[in-house]
């Protein structure tokens, strides 16, 4: 399923941007045509498509929250793979 | 372990993530394990580094005593059945603020505020809600070209069902009833075909036949649904929409007071 992931737009051609995410990814592709993101603007993906953009504050806050995610599904699957 | 439930769930939760939507990047298991048909402990691992996916499964299978990888919890989370009904919204709500990270405070709040505890954790809900309740695509943008472009997204991110017409190497060629969205609201259009990619190594694939009804996510066929998969699937698409309206509903009458 999609999780709505938020990021940092890289670059931007055509409407559409490769965004680097706050999980350490990254995605080409995604449509920016709805929020008309430039570069160096953050944003929230869902699916290969910007649904919204974020203050710089919203952005750090986001940051934080996806960090506490990425170690808490690193660690359950840790825990899986050693059982 | 729970295999046939393990598998139902990878079947659904693979196409995403190899589009690089989801899940952890970069391992073959999810595909390995749905081709070989075997569960093993990388597969299982895979499924519970997914952010969303497997919270919910857990939502499901604790607030219904269920084992989180019987096969009614992952069937309930992606198709629908009754299980979903006794899952408190209560929980349901505490889940979406506390578990479910990258979700918007105040965009939970108002979603469950405005469903008047009828939201269920359903994945096409979930995918519907999310595009309601995001601030960029309310209003005046549902009735330009985005209109199109939403729909789109919301047809390859839920669940969708689709009759088999005929069957290729690679390829299915399904009757399928797409999202529009028109006035504001969210709705099916009528039946019309196209094309989505499946892998024949995958049971039951290998036998897949012209009248099979298959689920399907981001245009692959994730599995063949039974008749009584096919009926929920449609009976909770239903529900979701109704809700989803609902909620747009309110927000169109708040913008014009």
């Amino acid at each position: 399923m999609c999780v709505t992931r938020a990021g940092r737009v890289v670059s931007v051609s055509d409407g559409r941007a490769r965004v680097e995410f706050f999980d350490g990814r990254a995605l080409d592709e995604v449509d920016v045509s709805l929020v008309k993101s430039k570069k160096g603007e953050f944003v929230e993906v869902f699916g290969n498509m910007a649904l919204s953009t974020l203050t710089p504050s919203e952005a750090r806050a986001k940051k934080k929250a996806w960090a506490a995610v990425v170690r808490a599904s690193t660690q359950i699957a840790a825990e899986a793979r050693a059982r | 372990m729970k295999k046939d439930g393990i598998l139902f769930h990878a079947k659904h939760a693979y196409r995403p993530n190899i589009l690089g939507y989801c899940g952890p990047d970069g391992r073959g298991s999810i595909q390995q394990g749905l081709e070989e048909g075997k569960v093993g402990e990388e597969l299982v691992a895979t499924l519970k580094e997914f952010e969303a996916a497997y919270p919910f499964l857990k939502l499901i299978a604790r607030t219904t005593g269920r084992d989180v990888f019987d096969y009614s919890v992952p069937e309930a989370y992606w198709i629908g059945n009754p299980l979903l009904d006794k899952v408190p919204v209560s929980e349901f709500y505490g889940f979406s603020h506390h578990e479910l990270q990258g979700k918007d405070e105040e965009s939970v709040r108002a979603v469950f505020r405005k469903l008047n505890g009828s939201a269920v954790p359903h994945h096409s809900f979930y995918v519907m809600s999310t595009f309601a309740a995001s601030g960029e695509t309310d209003g005046p943008n549902l009735e330009n070209e985005n209109a199109k472009k939403i729909a789109a997204l919301i047809d390859n991110c839920r669940i969708s069902w689709g009759k088999v017409k005929s069957v290729g190497g690679r390829e299915l060629k399904v009757e399928f009833r797409p999202v529009v969205i028109e006035g504001g609201r969210l709705g099916l259009a009528k039946p019309s075909l196209k094309r989505v990619q499946y892998n024949p190594a995958v049971r039951p694939f290998d036998s897949v036949k012209a009248g099979d009804v298959v689920s399907l996510h981001w245009n692959y066929a994730c599995d063949v649904l039974t008749p009584r998969q096919s009926r929920n699937l449609s009976k909770y698409t239903d529900a979701d929409l109704a809700m989803v309206n609902r909620f747009l509903g309110s927000r169109a009458g708040r913008s014009r007071r």
